[in-house]
């Protein structure tokens, strides 16, 4: 007698799937992205110096780092969604707490540390690792490229969003209008709860390890090292370009409007950057076009200091560095899965992300030291060159193989 | 189950997008300022407008400019005096809306579709 096969629910099916998964990273990283915009109203209203605002998103920048490895482990554990859905709650209990912090320290536990490990437990990577599990290996790299392209859209489209519903309501109002968006993510997560179980299983070409023993192995493992070496170069020149562009175009003669013009255009192109980076992934060859990555981020930053700052020059190198900007994505989130397999990459790509956030902090914090101590940014400008030389090289060596420790003997 | 490729990346993306302009346009409109407004706001006037007729429609209606945007028919200015839009309208102005806090020249994209939109359903 047959066995009558059963249909897939339609919130189970593959399109549902990455909807909901695209949605998610939309979402965390859009709303994310909208914080800097309530620096004036809250300080203002408060009466705070600015540094009370910077030391919170600093706060937040480095707990969604550190939080990001563990979340990643409670995903391999627990399955994605579950954190998604856990994560959705802390980040908008946190922005709600935002909105009414009448203290410092109210307002660095709440849009620091809550919303830093709200936007932990809710990102695009813990999306990535249940769709890295349910994706099959041919389609996989494309998905990555998929939910990384998605962030990006959420930080474009977020950004005026906010700032229209700041000039339409009170500041108040909007902060609880981005924590109720937060809680999207909910139902969004919930397709995803269709990878519940597998996570804590070993694949068939994977070797039955233990989380402790995996994150031991990998860290023992030189092409792991040298890839997340590589990714604190990524954090390294993308914060210090989000924050130190605009003033930095601004010594050069362009107008604020037009820098914020630039910058836009760097989410634009950073749509089609990761989607593309997503396609090039699904090849054999991945250390490679990581590599280039840092490399073309390293020349195009040279000709952008050397030429003549215009408003030409400046479209040309945001729209090149927009299309090399969360590229390196996919790319990285592969060769975890190469090394490692699927069973632990939530917490064995988070480690490498924590890197990505160690660089970010110090490419913020160096920008503002060394120019204060230069009075240019070229020094700042130079290292960069020089790391992403250092991240071109470092890459290429890199094992594109189960790591020994990994692989079924 | 049967995964989809770029089509589906595309309709996505536009289906976002698509979401997002409805999103900002109904958000504009709620930004749109009443005759009575005063402060800082974004000025709009008709696409085409000479440089010097706008310029001297906001004098005339009291308004400080602040500065142009991208587009020479749409300025941020400022006054103290209570009914800052309703002068500005009758100088000529097809909206006006508060300052945003984002770029004034994506910021006077939103402005003016918002301006043209309110104008055809005002005429009709």
């Amino acid at each position: 007698m047959q066995t009558p096969i059963k249909a897939t629910p339609w919130y189970f099916t593959a399109v549902t799937v990455l909807v909901a998964g695209c949605c998610v990273a939309i979402i965390n990283f859009g709303v994310r992205s909208t914080f800097g915009q309530f620096t004036l109203p809250i300080s203002t209203e408060h009466g705070w110096p600015r540094e009370t605002f910077s030391l919170a998103l600093a706060l937040q920048n480095l707990l969604w780092g550190i939080a990001t490895p563990m979340a990643g482990a409670l995903a391999d554990r627990y399955g994605s969604a579950r954190v998604l859905m856990v994560g959705a709650v802390i980040y908008a209990v946190g922005m709600v707490g935002m909105a009414f912090a009448g203290s410092p320290l109210m307002f660095h536990l709440t849009a620091g540390i809550l919303v830093g490990i709200g936007i932990a437990l809710s990102s695009f990577g813990i999306v990535m690792a249940a769709l890295g599990r349910i994706v099959p290996p041919e389609k996989r790299s494309w998905a990555f490229g998929l939910a990384t392209a998605s962030g990006s859209l959420g930080q474009f489209i977020f950004s005026p969003l906010t700032g229209a519903m700041l000039a339409a309501y009170d500041w108040h109002t909007v902060l609880l209008i981005l924590a109720a968006s937060s809680l999207l993510i909910i139902p969004f997560a919930m397709p995803l709860l269709v990878q519940n179980s597998s996570g804590s299983k070993a694949a068939a070409d994977e070797a039955d390890i233990s989380m402790g023993e995996a994150i031991k192995k990998a860290f023992g493992h030189s092409s792991y090292l040298l890839l997340t070496a590589g990714f604190f170069v990524c954090g390294f020149q993308l914060a210090f370009v989000t924050v130190h562009l605009p003033p930095y175009l601004a010594e050069h003669g362009i107008s604020k409007e037009f820098a914020g013009l630039a910058m836009g255009l760097i989410g634009l192109f950073n749509v089609v950057g990761s989607y593309t980076a997503g396609i090039l992934g699904s090849r054999n060859d991945k250390r490679f076009p990581l590599s280039a990555i840092y490399l073309l981020r390293a020349i195009a930053i040279v000709a952008f200091i050397s030429l003549p700052i215009t408003q030409t020059t400046t479209l040309i190198f945001t729209a090149t560095l927009g299309f090399l900007w969360l590229s390196t994505v996919p790319f990285t989130m592969q060769l975890v899965i190469v090394m490692f397999g699927t069973r632990y990459m939530a917490t064995l790509y988070g480690f490498v992300f924590l890197s990505h956030q160690i660089g970010s902090f110090l490419g913020v914090w160096l920008g503002g030291k060394l120019y204060d101590q230069f009075g240019s940014y070229n020094p700042v400008w130079w290292m960069s060159v020089g790391l992403g030389v250092f991240a071109f090289l470092i890459n290429l060596p890199i094992t594109e193989k189960r790591a020994p420790a990994f692989a079924v003997v | 189950m049967h995964w989809p490729a770029h089509k589906f990346a595309l309709i996505f993306f536009s289906s976002v997008i698509v979401v997002w302009l409805i999103a900002m346009a109904f958000i504009m409109r709620q930004g749109a300022l009443t005759p009575e407004a005063t402060g800082t706001m974004m000025a709009v006037f008709e696409p085409g407008s000479a440089p010097d007729k706008v310029f001297a429609s906001l004098i005339n209606a009291g308004a400080k400019p602040i500065r142009q945007t991208s587009f020479g028919f749409i300025w941020v200015v400022t006054s103290d005096e209570p009914g800052l839009a309703g002068r500005l309208k009758a100088q000529g102005a097809i909206g006006s809306y508060r300052n945003l806090p984002i770029s004034p020249t994506i910021a006077g994209c939103f402005a003016l579709a918002d301006a043209k939109i309110n104008e055809a359903f005002a005429t009709n």
